[in-house]
């Protein structure tokens, strides 16, 4: 599904991504942990195309084909939807006719208010504007709902479960491991509550723009939860050598 | 009562916002006859939300040049609306001469004392106390003669209790290019009375408009009011000013304008807070295309006991040509007023373009529904079909974006 070979990212001449490979097969969801500006919101960004994340070398290949210098418009259309940690608020849009745009020809209107009772998304928050005033918990929800109503065939999720409190978590995780039943995804998280939901079949570390490790989720997760990111660095430090 | 020298000597007074016209250039006075609502006429009517179709119903209080057309309006609302032109009104009640020029000052400037000294029609409202009225009370100005000053003067009472949504809709015929409208317009809310003030304008490249509102809220009163301007005019100024002298009062300003062309727009609202616990919010949303320019005010005042107020100011430019200024003020003479402010002015945002490309919109489609954020109506609480209506004119000014 997703294959990120060697690759450099930069934002403003600053590199934030130093040769991260990665290989997510059909149908799997992956679970990315690491440290505050360890460069995993940068990798999601870099994925979905978005503009100011530039490919220095290395490549993405998406369903098969090479699609680092096509411009996100394009990757969107093929099946990749992300989730914003922090979206922009937007005056004047409502939730309620952003979704029905998303999911005009892919939804019908029982499967859209399924979808928002599911996700215990009111008739008062979709007459919201978008994310003006919206809580935490509120973001994540409509970010998931959004998501969801694309119906993308790779999800990125950034950091779902911050923010969100135990209903809500419950709530987002059951409708996370429905759907990713039939579709693959990449999971960024720092607490990794959603992995009480949702199970992934592997997990990697990501640290200074490099992905140090990779293995299964539930023992890295134990073993981040014990000593922190500290046993990552020396991996860091003896990958970085590698290299040299 | 109007001092009618003061006044003769506020003609050569120009206003204090926005472009000085010189009022002898326009002609005043002579109109040509108006035949029938054709085809040009009522689909102008459409635009700005009136319907004025007379088989179906005639629920318009229509206003041509200096006449006054239709005003069977009074028929479908007859217990609970008393209608008339202000001249009528003048004759029948002696009260009524005691509420004109006292929300407006007719020296305010040489708009005020023209219409002060030559007004010619308007329409007089009263809602009676207790009465509810949900249907809209339909009202549209219509210029008719080309090259003409069109000064009216309106007054509206919305009586202890009653409630009405008023919709006025101003415009030209199709073939009229030049004209000044001056409309002054005084609203008297009683205690617990709930009056929503919908105006929609649409006028033409060479066309000026200068407004002069004047509104009164008293106990518990609530005073909507929502401007709707799309497409181009030559130059209009206006900046409603509402009292809120009864406590608990309340009122919400809605303005959403889209210029384009040449168009110079100078568009305020004025909320003085005077009753304890009074609330205040006034939003100027406006979009300048091409080469338009446009300057919004808002100033509220906070000067009795617990009083709110936000004013929001916010400008989308759609070309390098265009020009938006924003001048918010917040003044308070209370330690528990609280009075608050945003205003912001660019072009389409890159995030917000990104974000809805992100969910698979293309990037015109991302432009455009941004644009259409901004001059969104929905949050004016119009009845459905006026909505519906006014959609559907934003969409034919948005034509092609």
């Amino acid at each position: 599904m997703l294959k990120l070979e060697n690759l450099h990212v930069s934002i403003d001449g600053r590199l934030v991504l130093r040769g991260v490979d990665l290989e997510i097969g059909d149908g799997e969801v992956h679970v990315l942990f690491g440290p505050n500006g360890s460069g995993k919101t940068s990798l999601a960004m870099s994925i979905l195309g978005y503009p100011g994340y530039k490919v220095i070398s290395g490549r993405i290949i998406f369903d098969g084909v090479d699609i680092t210098d096509k411009p996100m418009e394009e990757r969107v259309r093929m099946g990749i939807g992300a989730v914003f940690q922090n979206p922009p608020k937007i005056y004047g849009i409502r939730l309620k006719d952003l979704i029905k745009i998303i999911s005009k020809s892919r939804l019908n209107s029982a499967e859209i208010s399924g979808l928002m009772d599911r996700l215990n998304i009111d008739s008062s928050l979709l007459n919201r504007y978008l994310n003006v005033g919206f809580s935490g918990g509120e973001i994540k929800r409509s970010e998931i709902a959004q998501v969801l109503a694309m119906k993308p065939k790779l999800m990125i999720l950034d950091e779902p479960d911050s923010g969100v409190d135990l209903d809500n978590l419950q709530l987002i995780g059951r409708e996370l491991a429905e759907n990713f039943k039939d579709r693959s995804g990449l999971i960024i998280t720092h607490h990794g509550y959603i992995l009480n939901y949702v199970k992934p079949v592997k997990a990697h570390v990501m640290i200074n723009g490099v992905i140090v490790c990779d293995g299964e989720p539930e023992k890295i997760l134990n073993r981040i939860r014990e000593s922190g990111y500290r046993w990552c660095r020396r991996c860091y430090e003896m990958k970085m050598s590698e290299r040299l | 009562m109007l001092r009618d020298e003061d006044v003769r000597k506020a003609l050569e007074k120009p206003a204090k916002y926005g472009a000085d016209l010189d009022l002898s250039s326009y002609g005043f006075g002579e109109a040509e006859e108006f035949e029938e609502i054709d085809e040009d006429v009522s689909r102008r009517g459409m635009e700005v939300g009136v319907d004025l179709d007379r088989r179906k119903y005639l629920s318009t209080f229509l206003h041509v040049d200096y006449s006054t057309i239709y005003k069977s309006v009074q028929r479908q609302f007859k217990d609970d609306l008393e209608l008339m032109t202000i001249d009528e009104a003048l004759k029948k009640y002696d009260w009524v001469h005691g509420l004109l020029w006292k929300l407006r000052d007719p020296c305010e400037d040489k708009y005020t004392a023209f219409t002060a000294l030559n007004a010619k029609g308007g329409y007089f409202m009263r809602i009676l106390e207790g009465r509810k009225i949900l249907i809209p009370i339909q009202a549209c100005f219509l210029l008719f003669t080309q090259g003409i000053i069109q000064p009216v003067h309106n007054l509206i009472v919305a009586e202890p209790g009653s409630e009405a949504h008023i919709l006025t809709g101003c415009t030209i015929h199709p073939r009229v290019t030049r004209g000044l409208h001056l409309g002054v317009t005084e609203i008297y809310v009683r205690r617990g009375a709930k009056l929503t003030y919908t105006m929609v304008h649409k006028w033409g490249p060479e066309f000026d408009v200068r407004s002069r509102t004047g509104i009164l809220v008293a106990d518990g009163g609530v005073f909507v009011s929502n401007y709707v301007m799309l497409g181009e005019l030559r130059t209009f100024q206006s900046q409603p000013s509402a009292r809120l002298v009864g406590s608990s009062s309340r009122t919400s300003m809605n303005n959403v304008v889209y210029l384009r062309g040449r168009s110079e727009m100078d568009l305020g609202g004025e909320v003085l807070l005077e009753g304890a616990g009074s609330r205040a919010e006034i939003i100027l949303n406006s979009v300048a295309g091409d080469n338009a320019k446009i300057t919004t005010r808002g100033r509220i005042l906070g000067l009795a006991d617990n009083v709110k107020g936000h004013l929001s100011c916010r400008g989308l430019m759609l070309s390098d040509g265009a020009e938006i200024s924003t001048i918010p003020i917040l003044e308070s003479r209370k330690m528990n007023s609280e009075l608050s402010h945003e205003a912001a002015i660019g072009k389409i945002a890159e995030d917000q373009l990104n974000y809805l490309i992100a969910r698979g919109l293309s990037r015109d489609e991302a432009e455009s529904l941004i644009v259409r954020g901004f001059l969104d109506v929905g949050r004016m609480g119009l009845p459905r079909p006026i909505e519906e209506g006014v959609r559907r004119t934003i969409e034919l000014a948005l034509k092609g974006f």
